[in-house]
């Protein structure tokens, strides 16, 4: 059939030229083009796919470092907060240890003014012993100088006891 | 030729220009002959000339290789058809079924019926060599070799200006910039990562600039046949088998062991089943490749001859009616080619696509190192 032979006619010069100039499009274009071009490509995804890690690996630094941060931060405050509960518990000791110590000190000062009234009460009472002692002495004199009777030394001793309680 | 008679610019302005077109091709047919029929077969088939109806048709240079009375080879070379009857001596003969004139019929060497007569330019009719020899290989520069080469020649110039771009550290180290680089990057990037890498997996890399140049060359000139005056390479034959041929010659080379393994001695049948098998799996080899061909050569070839068809409905409507259904059935016609012609846009993508897809997927099978524990499920023959 005609038509069937002008489609299907078989022509070995084409098929020559095509198959040769194919060819060498085919290696041509493998060296010139599509090396260039699906290495620029895989260079491409190759650096995208390392920047996408790399952003992620910088986000999960910084994430780290938010996280050491936020830490370091509490633990700071936490600090702040204890070295200011210490102070305040110092203060509040020495504050009392003081008011203790005053307290102490009046106490013993008292003690010490008691002790000494006690002890001045104490000399007044001796020195007025040894003052009635002097005395008693003095009016035994006098009773033997006068050699006196029996009654006389009794009225003068009398006497004296009377003057001395009358003191 | 009719059916490039515009571009696609803009769907309107194309069914505009595809009107006025059909008048002008009218008013030439008309011209040329009363009764004259338009040959949808003739529009689409190779040729030794570039139609430019109605403006002109351009004669291309002829190459033959000749085997000379004595036994001599040599090779003669003219620039146009005419050249070689005028000044080569070459003997001219028609075939008798062309354009009518079947009562000066004669036979030819070739046993056809070929007449002697001039019915049409001597572009369209057999050259025999003088001196009683007989041309051996006709290497002719014909149509669809020159847009063969068109086509070859617009992918080597995109792609290295694009690669130019590349080396330069566009796309490599930015973005890619420019209309021309985002859409064939695309493109590529489909070849690569939608065709190649599913299909052929590690060894991607090695074959991709095969189906890289194959993709490319065969979607460019499926989209120069749609160009006005241009041819379509690929709805020739011989151009598919041609790249059929590359696929199946790399899909061998690259064969592993495995693969010839499934062909020669399939696994997983038993023995008795084998003798049956191993044939099925030998033609397998030569179907695929031959599938290809056909397959790129008749999809590009259908919508041409559709194309044709539905226009060449207005001339026979003329003839058989007269002009006024003529001119009746021309909105018809032309808006139901204006369809076509969309989907051959459509279909110019898809062939591309599916040639190269069923080459990477040809190619995978035979280079694939095959998990030996699924032996039974893989067979080349899927």
């Amino acid at each position: 059939m005609v038509l069937a032979a002008n489609l299907l006619a078989p022509n070995a010069g084409l098929i020559f030229w095509i198959a040769i100039t194919f060819g060498i499009l085919l290696i041509l274009l493998r060296r010139f083009a599509w090396g260039p071009i699906t290495s620029a490509l895989t260079d491409r995804e190759s650096s995208i796919q390392d920047s996408l890690d790399e952003a992620k690996n910088a986000l999960a630094e910084a994430k780290a470092v938010q996280a050491d941060n936020t830490r370091a931060r509490r633990e700071a405050e936490a600090d702040a907060q204890r070295i200011m509960r210490e102070a305040r518990d110092a203060a509040e000791k020495l504050r009392s240890e003081e008011v203790e110590n005053t307290r102490a000190q009046l106490r013993q000062l008292q003690e010490q003014a008691q002790a000494d009234i006690e002890r001045e009460k104490q000399n007044a009472l001796n020195m007025l012993r040894e003052e009635v002692a002097h005395l008693a002495v003095d009016a035994a004199g006098k009773i033997l100088r006068d050699t006196l009777d029996a009654e006389r030394q009794k009225k003068i001793v009398g006497d004296m006891l009377g003057d001395l309680s009358r003191n | 030729m009719i059916r490039k008679s515009f571009f696609l610019s803009a769907l309107l302005l194309a069914l505009v220009a595809m009107t006025a077109w059909q008048s002008a091709k009218a008013s030439g047919v008309a011209a040329a002959g009363e009764e004259e029929e338009l040959d949808p077969i003739h529009h689409s088939v190779d040729g030794n000339y570039l139609d430019f109806s109605p403006i002109g048709k351009v004669e291309l240079p002829r190459i033959f290789i000749i085997s000379s009375a004595e036994g001599g080879l040599s090779v003669d070379f003219f620039l146009t058809s005419t050249a070689a009857v005028e000044r080569g001596g070459y003997k001219a003969s028609w075939d008798a079924t062309h354009e009518g004139g079947e009562d000066a019929a004669a036979h030819g060497d070739d046993g056809a019926e070929t007449i002697a007569e001039p019915l049409g330019g001597y572009y369209e009719a057999h050259l025999a060599p003088p001196g009683g020899g007989h041309v051996l290989v006709d290497m002719s520069i014909t149509r669809h070799l020159l847009f063969a080469w068109i086509g070859m020649l617009i992918v080597w110039l995109l792609f290295t200006r694009v690669a130019k771009m590349y080396k330069a550290g566009i796309g490599r180290e930015t973005a890619p910039r420019g209309l021309l680089q985002n859409m064939l990057e695309t493109l590529i990037l489909v070849v690569r990562d939608d065709i190649a890498r599913p299909a052929i997996g590690a060894k991607t890399d090695r074959y991709l600039p095969f189906l890289l140049t194959a993709f490319f060359f065969i979607l460019t000139c499926n989209l120069l046949g749609l160009v006005p005056f241009g041819a379509t390479a690929t709805s020739n034959l011989m151009v598919t088998a041609v790249l059929a041929t590359f696929t199946f010659v790399i899909t061998q080379v690259g064969g592993t062991k495995d693969y010839w393994m499934h062909i020669l001695w399939p696994p997983g049948v038993p023995t008795f089943v084998k003798p049956i098998l191993i044939p099925v799996e030998i033609l397998g080899i030569f179907t695929k490749p031959f599938a290809l061909a056909i397959r790129l050569f008749a999809n590009m070839t259908a919508g041409h001859l559709v194309i044709l068809s539905l226009i060449g409905l207005i001339f026979s409507f003329t003839n058989l009616f007269g002009s006024g259904a003529g001119y009746g059935v021309a909105p018809v016609s032309v808006a139901f080619a204006l369809f076509i012609y969309l989907l051959e846009l459509l279909v110019s993508f898809i062939q591309a696509y599916v040639f190269t897809m069923l080459s990477a997927l040809f190619i995978g099978m035979a280079v694939e190192e095959h998990d030996h524990g699924h032996h039974a499920e893989l067979s080349p023959t899927h």
